[in-house]
């Protein structure tokens, strides 16, 4: 990593783990606001710091350290989407985000479908849309990118349940949303390049958040183990237990590597699903057996553990979708062929 | 270089080996007999130093040395590409010897040995003994100082291609005082000398690729000690981490393209439109990507001097995984044809499409240079910080 980038890591890891936990989504959001975490991947030429995609990754993956709640993944993959297109007035619509209006978009499927210069369908998962003033959607077909606002008639914003605590998200229904009323953000051909990037670019805020979390809690689970006693030593001293130990520890490097050297590379859509398929999969691990590793401790509410638990399961469905990754992988791959 | 100096020097490459690529190695290899095998990867060992591609790793001033970790890249990528034979005749030379003479010999071992090396001279590793395998530094072949000659005797085993080698580089144990990794020395011993027998074994392929060696009162000059009598651990752990982490680089490139065979595979099979057997390769390939990434990221820490202690191991435990991975997928869809016996092939790279052979092959990775289980301790210990386990354990009567 960058001189650069390993700065802006420490500043955020500052920052993240001395507000605390999840609980803190308010104040982490207007911190994050503040420190400019937001500006990381603008251009230059739109007043950004211009440092790329590594860069909201390396916000992302100590966000994922964090738990953090507030929803700033989403924001940063927003802003990135706005940067990247031909809108005229985003300038305005950059100001508007980076002052602290929250932009949101869906991280998990959506189907929506434009006829007759009318919306219907449903986006889901979008974090915090209940303090959010728009949503940034696109149609199923792609060869639609629009904002709509989140108050509007037909438009309908509810909670979704899930277990993971330290996320917020919502779904939306659109029903007969008229399209004169929205912001057209891109159309066609521009459109479907637009969001076939922002998917990928999903994948890479999921892989990173997973990175984050996972190593966090790998770290915690060591402690744990090095403190807690039984059989007159310290547990960590259990080869067994080592060994579990040192298998997390090689999945989370080995994911985070791919994961950088995907970003180093020209933009490909297998590569980013790639990484989310891996990064993803081995928080899980990693989380699976660290609760394992907790004993009784980890099946406790007032304990951290089940927060990176709840969250790991939550990122493996989030995006495209559980099932989606492998196939979708090997596909591209035999297509690059 | 930048970019397109970078994709010039790939065309570059790419258009040699499209031209100097041994033909039809593979059916020469199979089974071959030792004459052939040596032959050949003499040959083509030739070749590849004419050409500044078999030392990209070495420091600058040496032939071929001094590229960056973009040039080695293209350097190995290419050569995958082009499936050219791996040098495993030249692995311990190229590596395991050049990277501890350049970190812990002397100037006059460098000027005296690497040149040789590039000439063709062939090096085994003499580590590993009977009673010494992953407690290594309980080895018993002593080194015994007379003058300025230390005299060998004892015996070592699996030392790979310990048949063919010109020298071999020696852990032997001067002083039986102290703890035991403080009474190692490190010796380049001259394989010719005499006193110096070796008896191949013949492996679960049927491939002799690994021998013992008998020291019966051999003699090695007090010059050929690298670094100081009784300092040989640190030096060994010199020669290991070339072996677990800088191997690596070439050794992912080449599984990468093993994916295309494996595809290939597949395909033969008729297994490209079961869901279960594309689920599983978009499994394995994010791993191979990852296997890569990791090797290049350790090239890169060495050429910054930021390596750190474990680090070699991390890299070799997760490839060592992530190839018994592949190979399995490999034996899994290659089906009841793949259990057919079609011998070994030498000098070939792990994946070569006859899974069983590779599978196989496979424990390599996962036993020789510190097992798996020696890597997670190594991880464990030195890089997460947890205590190691009581020492002392007495046998039973
Ligand atoms: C193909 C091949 C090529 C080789 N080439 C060379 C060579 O060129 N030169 C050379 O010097 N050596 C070579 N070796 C030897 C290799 O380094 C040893 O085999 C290796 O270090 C393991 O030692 P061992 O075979 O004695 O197994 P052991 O040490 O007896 O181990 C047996 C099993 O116990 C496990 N084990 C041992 N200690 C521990 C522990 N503390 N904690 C948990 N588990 C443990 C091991 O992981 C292994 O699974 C080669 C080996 C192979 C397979």
């Amino acid at each position: 990593m960058s001189v650069e980038l390993n700065e802006l890591r420490d500043s955020v890891r500052q920052v993240v783990s001395g507000i605390g936990q999840y609980g803190a989504k308010q104040s982490l959001w207007d911190q994050g606001i503040e420190l400019g975490w937001l500006m990381v991947s603008i251009p230059e030429s739109l007043d950004g710091l211009d440092m790329g995609v590594a860069a909201s990754s390396v916000v992302n993956i100590e966000l994922g350290r964090g738990l953090c709640a507030a929803p700033l993944s989403s924001a940063l993959l927003s802003i990135e989407a706005l940067c990247d297109s031909n809108l005229s007035d985003k300038a305005d619509h950059l100001m508007q985000a980076l002052s602290g209006e929250l932009l949101s978009l869906p991280f998990a499927n959506s189907s929506i479908r434009l006829n007759d210069a009318s919306l219907n369908g449903y986006a889901i998962a979008l974090p915090g849309a209940g303090q959010a003033t728009q949503a940034l959607l696109w149609t199923e077909d792609q060869q639609l990118l629009f904002l709509a606002s989140l108050d509007q008639p037909g438009l309908k914003c509810v909670e979704r349940s899930t277990r993971d605590v330290t996320r917020t998200l919502f779904d939306v229904d659109l029903q007969n949303l008229s399209l004169k009323e929205q912001t057209i953000v891109a159309e066609g051909e521009q459109a479907q390049q637009l969001v076939s990037a922002l998917l990928a670019r999903r994948d890479i805020s999921l892989a990173a958040d997973s990175i984050g979390a996972a190593s966090e809690l790998l770290e915690m689970t060591i402690e744990h183990l090095n403190t807690r006693v039984q059989f007159r030593r310290p547990l960590a001293m259990f080869q067994a237990l080592k060994h579990r130990c040192a298998d997390l520890k090689v999945q989370i490097v080995a994911s985070e590597a791919m994961l950088f050297d995907a970003l180093a590379r020209p933009f490909s859509e297998t590569r980013a699903m790639a990484a989310k398929y891996l990064c993803c999969t081995s928080f899980a691990k990693v989380a699976e057996e660290s609760l394992q590793l907790h004993g009784g401790i980890g099946m406790a509410d007032e304990h951290d553990c089940h927060l990176f638990l709840k969250r790991a399961l939550l990122n493996m469905h989030l995006g495209r979708g559980e099932a989606v990754y492998a196939q979708a992988v090997a596909r591209g791959f035999l297509q690059e062929q | 270089m930048t970019q397109i100096e970078l994709e010039q020097f790939r065309r570059q490459v790419g258009s040699w080996l499209a031209s100097n690529v041994p033909n039809a190695w593979r059916p020469a290899l199979t089974n071959a007999e030792q004459g052939d095998f040596v032959e050949l990867q003499k040959a083509w060992f030739t070749k590849l130093v004419e050409a500044g591609y078999a030392t990209p790793h070495w420091p600058e001033g040496w032939p071929g040395g001094g590229r960056s970790l973009a040039e080695q890249k293209v350097i190995f990528e290419e050569v995958a590409r082009a499936d050219a034979p791996r040098l495993i005749l030249y692995f311990v030379a190229l590596y395991h010897a050049a990277c501890t003479l350049f970190e812990c010999g002397s100037e006059e071992q460098r000027q005296k040995y690497l040149p040789g090396i590039l000439k063709g001279e062939i090096w085994c590793q003499g580590f590993s003994e009977p009673n010494a395998g992953s407690d290594l530094a309980s080895l018993k072949t002593r080194a015994v100082r007379k003058g300025d000659k230390y005299i060998i005797n004892g015996q070592k085993t699996w030392s790979t291609m310990a048949q063919y080698a010109d020298h071999c580089l020696l852990l032997a144990r001067t002083d039986s005082s102290g703890p035991p990794q403080a009474g190692l020395t490190y010796l380049l011993l001259d394989m010719k000398s005499p006193g110096v027998s070796v008896r191949p074994i013949s492996q679960i392929t049927g491939d002799d690729e690994f021998a013992e060696i008998f020291f019966d009162d051999v003699e090695v000059d007090v010059a050929d000690r690298v670094g100081d009598e009784g300092a040989g651990w640190a030096v060994a752990q010199a020669t290991l981490a070339s072996e677990r982490g800088l191997t690596l680089v070439e050794l992912t490139q080449r599984m990468r393209y093993g994916l295309n065979i494996l595809v290939g595979t597949l395909k033969s099979n008729g297994r490209l439109s079961d869901p279960v057997a594309l689920a599983d390769l978009g499994c394995l390939i994010p791993k191979v990507d990852a296997a890569c990434a990791l090797a290049d990221q350790y090239l890169q820490k060495r050429i910054n001097g930021t390596e750190q202690v474990g680090d070699a191991s991390i890299v070799k435990l997760y490839y060592a995984q992530v190839l018994r991975e592949f190979v399995a997928l490999g034996v899994r869809v290659g089906g009841l044809d793949g259990q057919g016996d079609s011998g070994f092939m030498r000098g070939a790279t792990q994946e070569t499409g006859d899974w069983t052979l590779d599978y196989m092959n496979s424990y390599n990775w996962s036993i020789a240079g510190g097992s798996n289980e020696v890597q997670r301790n190594i991880i464990a210990e030195r890089m997460l910080g947890m205590p190691r386990e009581p020492k002392s354990w007495q046998l039973g009567e």
